[in-house]
């Protein structure tokens, strides 16, 4: 076999994770200031929107592309196809996600440019992906996730451009709320939810060294999941709520059986001692599991539906943010280790991966973030804007003490 | 001691940064041979394929094994058949992976 190396350049992983701690701070921060229009459930207004893409973007899709500019090639056993275009690709997309974060808020004639940039920064990001992907031998199961995940990202945007111009220039007979429900839909369960999955089945195993268990509920899951999109974003189309319920029930089973495979897999551990931000990302497959369960219940309840918006935000969060900070916690001391240690190995004492973090920190970190969203939540039901301002400055707290054990990490 | 021996000492310092147990211990290094002119040839795994630390280990025991001034030259080839399994750990990694 030939001995390739498939490492990537440190710095194009770590330009996308600190600019992504940056847009994390500034989207809960737009956030705190804005409660009034939180309370009062009115999440389509421009600092709102503006917040959510830049947790989104700016965040969730660029740290993402970070971590999987490092895992892809060791997942999937294949260097990045080129690191330079990476590079290029960086910028582009960095403009374009903060520019068109920014310009949400007060100009939308001028979103459709930064929208634009930041579109053609995926479509970069989908390109590099493909072709690394392509070079990979043997295709497996992980190919399968991360792959449905990227053509999700790209519908997702392909859909997201269709609203801005219909918001720019207006599109006739186009349905805006059918485009953008099925935009979030294929954003945040299609591209996050076929990522963490594909890449749990990687790092899961690794991080609690499990060996002897079966992948074949993976083909399943995947099968029940995909189909579950299908048939919600059918429900969009029809406007039939007997669709979103079915929709919503093959959602909930396939996370369901996705968390009963993980639960086997964990009890096949080696590892008998997890660490500790590993074990959050394992809890957010729990909040996830009751997220799902949230939405199947809700779809039975029409007359509950605006409550839709509330939930998004929980998978958001629970779901989506709370696996990766989890991952991150994992990611970010590995790839500083590997940038500053890695050739130290075997000529002199080199410091564990458990030794580059503070992992006290975790709890108080992780502890305060969900805390926080459950009290802004509560403040959302009650309508109090002081309760929304005491839950919002502890995800905000949260993040900065995040952003903080993480920029420690470069200095070890 | 005979060379071999002293190859396997140079290879317990070469610790897995994740799980902070040695490749020896750990059950990764498959077999070791010492060719013409003292070239060693090393052939091990990892605990699964596609781990982030395949570079960095491999160049760790490459450079470990380098360190002896009896050794010529290292070549290390990296297998996936067959894959590694827990039964090829030590007793005392086993106790480590336990928490005891």
């Amino acid at each position: 076999m030939p001995q390739l190396s498939n490492e990537t350049d440190i710095r194009l992983p770590l330009s996308f994770i600190i600019f992504s701690i940056v847009a994390l701070i500034a989207s809960q921060v737009i956030l705190l200031f804005n409660g009034h229009i939180v309370i009062e459930g009115n999440f389509r207004t421009p600092a709102i929107l503006s917040s959510a893409h830049l947790l989104i973007l700016g965040w969730a899709l660029m740290v993402t592309m970070g971590a999987m500019y490092q895992l892809v090639p060791v997942a999937f056993l294949t260097p990045i196809w080129n690191e330079k275009f990476g590079f290029a690709q960086f910028w582009v997309t960095a403009i374009g996600f903060g520019g068109f974060g920014i310009t949400l808020s007060f100009s939308p004639t001028l979103s459709i440019f930064t929208g634009s940039l930041a579109v053609i920064g995926i479509l970069l990001f989908l390109f590099q992906m493909f072709m690394t992907m392509k070079k990979q031998a043997k295709k497996n199961i992980l190919t399968l996730f991360v792959g449905s995940a990227l053509i999700c990202l790209l519908i997702t945007i392909t859909l997201g451009i269709l609203l801005i111009i219909n918001l720019g220039m207006g599109i006739s007979n186009l349905d805006h709320l059918v485009v953008l429900k099925s935009h979030i839909l294929l954003g945040v369960a299609g591209w996050f939810t076929f990522l963490i999955f594909g890449f749990s089945y990687k790092m899961i195993p690794m991080f609690s060294l499990s060996h002897g268990f079966s992948m074949k509920p993976a083909k399943w899951i995947f099968i029940v999941y995909a189909i579950g999109l299908i048939v919600t974003i059918f429900s969009f189309i029809t406007e039939k709520n007997l669709f979103l319920q079915v929709g919503m029930s093959l959602l909930f089973a396939g996370f369901a059986l996705f968390s009963y495979h993980i639960t086997t897999i964990i009890k096949l551990r080696l590892k008998k001692k997890l660490d500790r931000p590993f074990i959050f990302s394992l809890i957010a497959i729990g909040f996830g599991l009751v997220v799902h369960l949230a939405g199947m219940i809700l779809s039975i309840l029409p007359s509950y539906y605006e409550l839709f918006g509330v939930l998004i935000f929980l998978y958001i969060i629970l779901w989506i943010a709370c696996s990766i900070l989890g991952y991150l916690y994992k990611i970010i001391p590995f790839l500083w280790w590997t940038h500053k240690y890695s050739k130290l190995i075997g000529k002199r004492d080199v410091p564990t991966l458990k030794q580059m973090i503070d992992e006290k920190m975790a709890i108080p970190i992780y502890t305060g973030l969900v805390g926080g969203c459950l009290v802004v939540i509560l403040s959302i039901a009650t309508g109090y804007l002081l309760i929304f301002s005491i839950g919002q400055s502890f995800v905000v707290a949260s993040t900065f003490f995040f952003s903080y054990s993480i920029i420690k990490v470069l200095f070890k | 001691m005979e060379l071999k021996d002293k190859i396997l000492d140079q290879l317990k310092q070469v610790i897995d940064p994740e799980l902070n147990i040695n490749v020896v211990d750990l059950g990764l290094i498959y077999g070791i041979e010492i060719k013409e002119n003292n070239n060693v040839y090393i052939e091990m795994t990892l605990t699964t394929p596609g781990c982030p630390l395949h570079d960095s280990i491999t160049s760790g025991v490459k450079h470990s094994v380098a360190y002896l001034e009896e050794v010529n030259e290292v070549e290390v080839l990296m297998v996936w058949h067959p894959a590694w399994s827990p039964e090829r750990m030590s007793e005392d990694a086993k106790k480590q992976l336990s928490g005891y």
